[in-house]
């Protein structure tokens, strides 16, 4: 084990011995994130929410000297004029702009070995930048399997900077990587580079260099003509899209139900178990119905999100989801967006807070606001458990297309449809108005086809299910203990008051007024009022105010809520939800992305409209 | 006679890319991509429904609205007998 002395003598001055940071760039679809993650394994944070690779991803490893450096996954960029937003971040980060990270100390430029004549061009730029750089050939497995060759020290001779041929997939080649991370790597001679910002001098240049490192390309891809050739088909392309959507959605219900009720009935049991553990007090109550109920009941949807992004994963990873955006780029069309914000738009149905992040790769500033706008209208998994509660409570189940459909599952497709419609018809709306924009060129690569990793997948699937639980752990966590608390003072003799009499039936009673038009009365008030936090805290309050288990499937929640809503006043609730901006990360997040308070404003106040005015219909339509 | 672009490059051929004719952030972006002037581009299918063709430019995929593609001259037209359409 060498000593730190050694490791800050390779590293030069003493300032230097604090943490260096390395930046990892390369145009999207080179494999970053699986280098990265092959890299730092798990010892990585990605600041707030993780997009696909559109956030601040940081990992810190210890080299094998012993010296700790920190790694920053950069978005992808296709040149050095960024047109998006994540490509800016990347140029800045690389110039020493960002306020997030100051000037990294070195960079490690990743290119796709399999198309080296395109990927080189992106070289002089990212030398330009004045950091030592490692030019790393990744996936050069793929090449020579597909009986491709380049002789890496010839490129290394022609770029002026030291390059790795490595395959981030199976790990090969990473002993470079980690040499040069450790700063071993001998400085090479400079060469000279073409002119910057002149592309056509600089694909002369790479053409150069291929030419004398002997690359010969790798046998275009039969697969991915074939698949293509399906995918993209007139007839069969489209269909295929269709039943990829449809069999995502009802995986989400069918494979996900059997895993929620694992989940379920663990909380119950443990629930149980801490009962009896816990002596009769104040506080019991509180750690049982309010912390271990109300963050149960969202901990529940954990299989849901999960299976929802592990299939967006695999569907992005092999290299689908841009034959999609293709597909689907005619009907965004219609209203007036373009195939791109398909991508941010699908995975809106699990959480709109990563699909507006992901909304960064889209050019067109315009379109990226009316898609962030839009995001939300979308029914997230957030809207399930109400949805959910108030359909079994509201709907008798009954057979419409034999044992295929009930009523129920009618209602709750048709949820989803008053959504998407109200997505559709907004972005209409925007874009013919105040987004209006002269149409942009709009192109988009398609990545080549690959076998999705597993360990990219669980990779992801870890991500999200730490940020998910990070979540419950304390947005619901405090919403549910505040709750409680009002719901529990003023004690009237030594004893908690009726819920009618406590803090929380004051504020209920007060806003009364404001819900009656829809048909609700003050218990459900207070319930809209704490899932503005996130909209399935209405299902532990709604369980805290009648007194009893906060749970969906339970009969005497439903039974109090029959009794309490009438048929009308239950459309109008799922209405209200349905539109409702009441999810306080979306709002959080839209600022942060526009830039100011603005547009989560008109954003907020727009949904709350919609969602008031549909209410106020159906209770009046309905009853 | 009319001057050639893009989007009237059928599939199975393939061309030289000519002039960009729009704004220079645009034409920068698609030369970023691949579009630069001399460049062989081949057409490999237009894609159903829609007005966007995929084009193949060295080991790059890349679908182009019919509207960014009619901006892209091409010269020396060839057949190349490669496309699936």
């Amino acid at each position: 084990m060498p000593s730190t002395a050694e490791a800050g003598a390779v590293a030069g001055s003493p300032e230097q011995r604090s943490l260096r940071t390395v930046a990892i760039c390369g145009a999207p679809n080179v494999g970053k994130s699986t280098f990265f993650n092959r890299l730092t394994g798990l010892h990585q944070k990605v600041a707030n929410y993780p997009g696909i690779t559109v956030e601040k991803r940081i990992g810190r490893i210890e080299l094998p000297n012993g010296e700790h450096v920190e790694l920053l996954d950069l978005p992808g960029i296709v040149g050095l004029h960024p047109r998006s937003e994540d490509e800016r971040i990347s140029v800045d980060v690389l110039k020493g702009d960002s306020p997030m990270t100051g000037r990294p100390s070195a960079a490690i430029l990743l290119l796709d070995s399999t198309n080296l004549q395109a990927q080189l061009r992106l070289v002089p730029g990212i030398l330009g930048f004045g950091l030592p750089t490692l030019v790393v050939l990744n996936m050069s497995d793929d090449l020579e399997a597909r009986g491709g060759s380049v002789d890496v020290e010839a490129v290394a001779k022609q770029v002026g900077a030291p390059v790795a041929a490595v395959s981030a997939r199976l790990g090969t080649g990473m002993e470079t990587v980690l040499r040069f991370l450790e700063g071993a790597t001998a400085p090479p001679q400079r060469v000279e580079l073409p002119v910057l910002n002149n592309i056509p001098a600089e694909q002369r240049w790479a053409t150069g260099v291929t030419r004398q490192a002997r690359y010969h390309p790798p046998e275009p891809s039969l697969w991915g003509r074939r698949l293509d050739k399906v995918f993209l088909h007139p007839v069969a392309g489209p269909l295929i899209f269709l039943a990829v959507v449809v069999a995502v959605f009802q995986s989400i219900f069918t494979v996900a139900v059997p895993l929620m009720d694992g989940v379920e009935g663990f909380i119950g049991l443990t629930a149980g178990w801490l009962g009896t553990l816990l002596p009769d007090s104040m506080l019991k109550g509180l750690l049982l119905d309010g912390v271990w109920g109300g963050v149960g009941s969202v901990v529940v949807f954990l299989p849901q999100i999960l299976i929802l992004f592990l299939f967006i994963g695999i569907l992005e990873d092999s290299g689908y989801l841009a034959r999609a955006a293709v597909i689907a780029d005619r009907s965004m069309r219609a209203v007036g967006l373009e195939g791109r914000s398909f991508i941010p738009l699908m995975s809106s149905y699990a959480c709109a807070v990563p699909a507006i992040m992901a909304a960064r790769t889209i050019e067109n500033q315009r379109d990226r606001m009316a898609t962030i706008f839009i995001a939300p209208l979308t029914t997230c998994s957030a809207r399930l458990p109400v949805y959910a509660l108030l359909i079994a409570a509201f709907i008798p189940e009954r057979p419409i297309l034999g044992p295929f459909l009930g009523t129920r599952a009618a209602v709750l497709l048709g949820m989803y449809a008053v959504g998407f419609v109200a997505a559709c018809a907004t972005a209409w709306l925007l874009k013919s108005t105040v987004l209006k924009s002269s149409p942009i060129p709009f192109m988009l690569q398609l990545p080549p086809y690959r076998w999705p990793t597993i360990r990219s997948l669980s990779f992801r699937l870890f991500d999200r299910a730490r940020v998910f639980l990070r979540r419950a752990g304390t947005v619901i966590l405090v919403t549910t203990i505040v709750l409680w608390f009002l719901a529990s003072v003023p004690y009237v003799d030594g004893q908690p008051p009726e819920i009618g009499d406590s803090l929380a039936g004051a504020i209920g009673k007060t806003i009364e007024p404001l819900v009656e038009p829809l048909g609700l009365n003050w218990k459900i008030g207070i319930g809209l009022i704490t899932s503005m936090a996130a909209r399935e805290v209405i299902v532990g309050t709604l369980g805290t105010i009648y007194g009893m288990e906060a749970d969906e499937d339970s009969p005497d929640l439903q039974e109090a809520l029959r009794s309490d809503l009438s048929y009308g006043s239950a459309i109008a609730l799922l209405m209200y939800f349905a539109f409702a901006m009441q999810c306080m990360s979306t709002v959080a997040v839209v600022r942060r992305e526009t830039g100011g308070w603005k547009w989560p404003i008109a954003q907020f106040a727009y949904m709350l409209a919609l969602a008031y005015g549909t209410g106020f219909a159906a209770y009046r339509i309905f009853g | 006679m009319k001057i050639k672009t893009l989007s009237d490059l059928n599939p199975g051929t393939t061309a030289l890319i000519g002039e960009l004719d729009m704004d220079e952030s645009d034409s920068v972006r698609l030369m970023e991509l691949g579009f630069i002037p001399g460049a062989p581009v081949s057409c490999q299918r237009r894609v159903p429904l829609g007005d966007l063709a995929v084009y193949q430019l060295d080991g790059t995929q890349i679908a182009v609205r019919r509207e960014t593609a009619s901006r892209i001259r091409i010269r020396s037209v060839q057949a190349t007998g490669t496309a699936d359409a």
